[in-house]
């Protein structure tokens, strides 16, 4: 596309719009390229891009994956643009080629990684075609805003560009089959002893086959839909992955990745959970892609900065009791399932607080509590979570779907404000306090995290 | 009892499948059918007390409607014969007359209703829910990329006072005939509301209900009740 006298209108503006939010001290991720793509609506199609474009979109996972990806390539000297501080929808992703421009509108750099929201599909495709394009998975999401799985496949098939090569999860059916006609390279992880027969959670978004509708038979099932399918009737089945993570040594952390042409290289694990594992996997193909090493590769997983807002584990001082905190994000089931099936098989005896209401959303009024019912309360009920405390906007909600879920009523402490339900726990033989949050809770998780400190010690003191 | 819960593997969307969970608490020794796309349905051949469906994904709609197609005169005749059914989310537009597409396109539909839906699939519309059935209220969600037109007025399910009914310019929810509920209202419905759930089990014949957990829901539908009404009636 050409450039107009339109185009250079809305870069420099948001170019003089990015210099005087610095200058103000605000934050210029935004801004820039809301006010680009409102003088010039394709204004992500007139601007110079770098000749490389990594793309990483998906339900869970997007914004580790780039984060990775970028420490990685960072601690090799690779010199690229990314929307790593900016939003991931059209505005923040114009924002970041903004700045990667200088005023005549040329790149300044040969390589981006953008993390891409993928309802943002069909305002962002149209006008920058990623080289790669990593899709980590695809899960139901917010319902309010993604509706459901096959209209966010729907819209990734519709819009991605065909010339995109795309680095899709092979274990997940959903994720795997979007963008039919594109070059895919697919990555799986091999089968794993916790895999099982049947499946564990409530939502499963694809129970039969999209061809013939029977229901898909799976040789082993990982979580929700994730796992090896095949259709008993048909040809549809889980296609054979290019990379295989293989042998996964969860002492030493690192696995094995296979490739199809029987090459194996070992590569670390900055964290050894599934969901993370998935995660450095998808990583570590997109960079074979770019030619670095494994070396290159394990250096820079070796140097990773874990960020501490998703996950962290504490033993307070002056006894064994530990703080656990793990990221639930609201209104997304599949974060949630995963993150109270941590509460049930991390070890010890424990007390389970749950503050995972949507605080952002009460604020505007109140808040769709339906996603609670796709979300695997029912792992909570577990002999080893000694109790669970639950509070927040959404508590009498939330004590309800516990009742649901067949957790005894003695164990279940529900009250609404956090630090009032925090007082109430029982910590007599518990060896970890673990926190489920939402996004929008970090700051009522430190003062659980405080109060519980606070009561530990007073306890040990006796 | 019998309840013919009709292909679970697509109307499971929202959290909707909860009902169930509900309804076999309330009903322990309730027959449960779960019965898929590629099987008959048990209603055409058996007597069920309750017959339902959940919101789908807009393909696993139009699979269902040419599936329950050949039926449309037993599903007319169990409306007449005060069946219970209950349809939720996108379901009702099955029994409409046609579901138009943003492109003009339009899928025919069971012709039961005299309601037609138009897709919007770029625009998502949510709202929360609050208004009366009979002599009760209801609380509730609704999130759709439909609005449905026809007239409702004489057979609408809920009478709203927040949220939109069955487009942007109606506050008449949903379609109600003998002991047909359809409704757009997605998600735990029956555990949201306790005393709807009781009036539908006595539509199902039971004399005296027990709803399980009743202590719990209707401590939470109270609270919604006034938080609805406090935050949504009295600034709308």
């Amino acid at each position: 596309m050409k450039k107009t006298f339109k185009f250079y209108i809305a870069l420099w503006g948001a170019k003089a719009g990015t210099i005087l939010l610095k200058l103000l001290r605000k934050n210029a991720t935004y801004f820039p390229g809301k006010f680009a793509l409102s003088v010039c609506p394709d204004f992500m199609g007139r601007i110079d891009k770098p000749k490389t474009i990594i793309g990483v979109t998906g339900t869970n996972g997007k914004t580790t994956v780039c984060n990775m990806i970028e420490d990685i390539l960072k601690e090799n000297n690779y010199d690229f643009i990314d929307n790593k501080y900016g939003s991931n929808i059209d505005s923040g992703i114009a924002t970041t080629l903004i700045s990667g421009v200088n005023l005549r509108g040329k790149a300044k750099k040969d390589l981006a990684v953008l993390e891409i929201d993928e309802r943002s599909a069909s305002r962002v495709f149209p006008y920058l075609t990623p080289t790669y394009l990593i899709c980590t998975n695809l899960f139901r999401d917010s319902l309010m805003r993604n509706a459901h799985t096959e209209f966010i496949a729907s819209i990734l098939t519709k819009y991605i560009p065909k010339e995109t090569k795309l680095i899709v999860n092979a274990d997940d059916l959903i994720c795997s089959n979007i963008a039919p006609n594109n070059d895919k390279i697919y990555f799986s992880i091999d089968r794993l002893e916790t895999d099982t027969e049947k499946c564990n959670n409530i939502v499963r978004d694809i129970i039969v086959c999209p061809k013939c509708n029977t229901k898909l038979e799976y040789d082993y099932v990982r979580y929700h839909h994730i796992g090896k399918a095949h259709c008993p009737n048909c040809d549809f089945k889980s296609p054979e992955a290019d990379f295989i993570a293989k042998k996964i040594n969860f002492e030493e952390k690192e696995m094995i990745v296979e490739s199809k042409d029987g090459q194996a290289e070992i590569i670390k694990l900055a964290n050894t959970n599934v969901i993370n594992i998935y995660n450095i996997l998808a990583v570590t193909v997109l960079l074979k892609q770019l030619e670095l090493t494994c070396e290159q590769i394990n250096n820079g997983i070796e140097n990773l900065k874990i960020v501490e807002t998703r996950f962290s584990e504490e033993t307070i001082d002056g006894s064994k009791v530990k703080i656990v905190t793990h990221l639930a994000k609201g209104m997304n089931p599949i974060a949630c399932s995963r993150a109270f099936e941590y509460a049930k098989t991390t070890d010890g005896n424990k007390v389970a607080i749950v503050i995972v209401d949507d605080l952002h959303e009460d604020a505007k009024g109140t808040e769709n509590i339906a996603w609670q019912y796709d979300t695997d309360y029912e792992f909570l009920n577990d002999e080893s979570i000694r109790q669970v405390i639950i509070a927040g906007p959404r508590y009498l909600d939330g004590y309800v779907r516990m009742r649901m879920a067949n957790v005894p009523q003695e164990k279940i402490v529900y009250v609404r404000d956090e630090i009032e339900a925090t007082s109430m726990a029982n910590l007599e033989e518990i060896d970890k306090v673990v926190i489920l949050h939402d996004l929008y809770s970090i700051e009522e998780t430190e003062r659980i995290k405080a109060k519980i400190k606070e009561m530990v010690k007073e306890k040990e003191s006796k | 009892m019998k309840i013919e819960v009709l292909f679970p593997e697509f109307g499971n969307l929202f959290g909707d499948t909860s009902n169930i969970e509900y309804l076999k608490k309330c009903l322990p020794d309730a027959e449960i059918i779960e019965t898929s796309i590629n099987n008959e349905p048990v209603f055409t051949k058996e007597n069920v007390n309750l017959i339902y469906l959940g919101p789908s994904s807009e393909r696993a709609q139009e699979m269902i409607i040419g599936k329950l197609k050949p039926y449309k005169d037993k599903i007319q005749e169990l409306i007449d014969n005060n069946i219970v059914f209950l349809f939720t989310g996108n379901a009702i537009e099955i029994l409409g007359k046609y579901i138009e597409n943003e492109d003009g396109s339009k899928i025919e539909g069971l012709g039961i209703f005299d309601i037609y839906a138009k897709r919007d699939m770029m625009n998502r519309k949510n709202c929360n829910v609050l208004g009366k059935y009979e002599d009760i209220e209801i609380v509730g969600f609704k999130s759709q990329f439909t609005y449905t037109y026809g007239d409702n007025e004489n057979n609408y399910f809920i009478n709203l006072d927040v949220g939109f009914g069955l487009n942007e310019e109606s506050k008449l929810e949903g379609i109600k005939v003998n002991n047909f509920i359809g409704t757009y209202v997605i998600g735990p419905i029956l555990i949201l509301n306790p005393l709807l759930t009781k009036k539908i089990l006595i539509m199902m014949g039971i004399e005296q209900p027990k709803l399980a957990l009743e202590e719990e829901t209707m401590q939470a539908y109270e609270y919604r009740l006034e938080e609805f009404k406090r935050k949504f009636r009295d600034n709308k």
